[in-house]
């Protein structure tokens, strides 16, 4: 078997050129700055959502701070851990994981690399030099799903979740709560993508999911979908009814049929935190961003305004008050799951 | 009465659209296997399609020019995978492979020197896109398929080299050629496929957007025993179970996960009991030496 050695060494240069590709190996140029790793989740920098959100403040952080910026998108599970590696093992000041997949990844790698920052968003990782941002999104869910269930003329509203994990149920527990916080009869209708990772980047199905619910009678659907949430605002602009995006402020997208977008300042966590690297007060644990630090906000601009009204707008306020000073609970899915 | 009527209409129109990536695809793929050479590209040729007519779309804002470029790559990766696999006589399942992994990697390079973005497209406007042509042509390709297959010398030839190079050859025919044709028949119609996908049912490209639909088409033509009306009928019927699927999830009390994967244990029983004996063409994945007659 002349073959088989041959194919193997074949596979293994493949598979070292994959990985080398894959998590972006630049040699440092810039000695002295402050040196900032950052991997994305799987859904990658240009999801015009919550990766986005990231990439948009940690391009701040550059514009503004002097640092030296790099970044590697894994593309799939499997290379989460190396890209992550590469980056301690060349010793960056600060390492940044996005999304709550990479948890246990980042868990290994600070450990062994103590002397160096670590930060992630969207999961929890019990170590000193680890930096946990997480957000309370069930509260701008809320707040969302009463502008859903007042925009609503059916009384029935819809939510596309990407994949089916605690995270996207904690999303979609707060905007029914927040619904029915309004309209109590209020009928809705909630599908995810998937149940993979694939989720994230299946713009197709999300259509046809957000599809099936608009012709269920559904006037307003809620989508935290990643890239699947494209397929969203396609079907709403097809059936001239209302989305809501998530994460960054997708507004813009299709303007005229985005009611508001339930906003997650990813892009404020991830500049503070290279802020404060850089300026010596950087601190392990919990950084929580919700409605009182504007972590979390619902989105008003120009492109929505015609689409919300002032009374909407004025309760919407009310209950935003009564959260930020505690009158008011919304439940928070994965608090209840421990 | 009016509601369920309602019902049934959008399921059918959502089997259909969930279909038309399949069948083009799938019908594709047996252009190419009919003439003896196994399309594992078909994703890879999806992916080609749907990314280059996303992207010409988004320069020129004609989505006619992006079904051109779409269909302009698919016939380029088709050329490719012909290449190696008849000229050169690789091993067509190791080609095909090998391109589909070459496809997860080349969009991304693209899309990062043209929008400085990791494999994904600028979104495209409504007027933008071509939601019902490739639909129409899915359909009709099944019977002019059925056509060219059983009732025309070029359909002939095709199945001749498919099964029996030698005779094909001993004949006059060119195997080589008629096997080149055949291939970039498939290269054409899968391609097909990703335009739709891209700028027909989406408005954008995303990153590996084809999620598998190359391989559950290689999955139908099987199942459909490469016989067009069969394979025609297979992707209808995961486009219906797809439909299905998102209708049933949140209505009932069945958890997502058990929904989710009716599409696929659909395929595995299919596959595994029903369909009785699949008879693949003969010289099906033999690449053909003319000296060795």
């Amino acid at each position: 078997m002349k073959r088989g050695p041959r194919l193997g060494v074949m596979w293994l240069a493949a598979l070292v050129w994959g990985a080398a590709l894959g998590c972006g190996y630049t040699p440092r140029d810039e000695a002295g700055k402050l040196t900032v790793g950052i991997v994305f989740d799987i859904g990658g920098k240009d999801d015009k959502s919550f990766n986005a959100a990231a990439w948009e403040g940690a391009k701040r952080a550059k514009q503004e701070l002097p640092i030296v910026l790099r970044h590697a998108e894994p593309g799939e599970p499997n290379n989460l851990e190396p890209c992550m590696r590469a980056f301690a093992e060349r010793g960056y000041d600060l390492i940044i994981g996005i999304g709550f997949a990479q948890g246990p990844v980042l868990a290994t790698v600070a450990k062994e690399y103590p002397h160096l920052h670590f930060a992630i968003v969207d999961a929890v990782v019990d170590l000193p030099n680890v930096a946990s941002l997480v957000f309370k999104e069930h509260e701008g869910s809320f707040l969302v799903g009463m502008l859903a269930a007042r925009a609503s003329k059916t009384g029935k509203i819809g939510f596309v979740g990407g994949m089916d994990i605690p995270l996207i149920r904690k999303f979609a527990t707060g905007y029914e709560e927040g619904a029915r916080y309004v309209n109590p009869d209020i009928v809705v209708l909630k599908n995810f993508v998937g149940i993979t990772d694939a989720a994230w980047n299946n713009p197709g199905k999300g259509k046809e999911l957000a599809k099936a619910q608009y012709e269920a009678g559904a006037d307003v659907v809620f989508q935290a979908a990643g890239n699947s949430g494209i397929g969203v605002f396609d079907a709403a602009e097809e059936h001239h009814k209302l989305a809501i995006g998530v994460d960054a402020n997708q507004n813009w997208v299709k303007p005229g049929f985005v009611l508001t977008s339930m906003v997650k300042r990813v892009d404020v966590a991830v500049y503070t935190i290279i802020k404060e690297v850089l300026e010596g007060r950087f601190r392990g644990g919990r950084h929580a961003y919700g409605l009182e630090n504007d972590g979390i906000a619902y989105a008003l601009d120009d492109y929505n305004r015609p689409l919300v009204s002032e009374s909407m707008l004025r309760e919407v306020e009310a209950a935003r008050e009564k959260i930020i000073r505690g009158e008011l609970q919304v439940t928070d899915y994965m608090a209840n799951l421990k | 009465m009016l509601s369920a009527g309602l019902l049934t209409l959008s399921l059918l129109s959502s089997t259909l659209r969930l279909s038309t990536p399949l069948i083009l695809a799938a019908l594709g793929g047996l252009y190419a296997e009919r003439s003896g050479v196994i399309n594992m590209a078909l994703e890879g040729i999806m992916l080609a399609g749907a990314f280059t007519a996303a992207t010409v779309t988004a320069f020129t804002g004609s989505p006619w020019w992006g079904l051109l470029g779409g269909l302009a790559a698919g016939l380029c990766i088709a050329a490719l995978h012909a290449f190696c696999c008849i000229n050169c006589r690789a091993d067509q399942v190791v080609t095909g492979t090998a391109i589909n992994i070459l496809m997860l990697g080349i969009p991304p390079l693209i899309s990062g020197a043209l929008f400085e973005s990791t494999g994904s497209t600028p979104s495209l406007a409504k007027t933008q896109t071509l939601p019902t042509l490739p639909i129409v042509i899915a359909l009709v390709v099944a019977p002019v398929t059925m056509f060219v297959l059983f009732r025309t010398t070029f359909g002939l030839r095709l199945r001749a080299v498919g099964e029996t190079p030698e005779a094909a050859a001993t004949a006059g025919v060119s195997v080589t050629w008629i096997r080149w044709q055949g291939v970039l028949i498939s290269g054409l119609l899968a391609g097909l496929g990703g335009v739709y996908l891209s700028i027909g049912q989406n408005s954008l490209y995303t990153r590996n957007m084809t999620a598998g639909r190359g391989y559950i088409a290689l999955a139908a033509l099987i199942f459909g025993n490469w016989l067009p009306w069969r394979v025609l009928l297979a992707c209808l019927l995961f486009g219906l179970m797809d439909a299905v699927q998102i209708r049933l999830q949140g209505t009932s009390s069945v958890p997502t996960q058990f929904i989710q994967i009716i599409p696929y244990i659909f395929t595995m029983v299919v596959l595994a009991g029903f369909i009785g004996k699949s008879t693949p063409p003969k010289a099906l994945g033999a690449p053909y030496i003319t000296e060795r007659r």
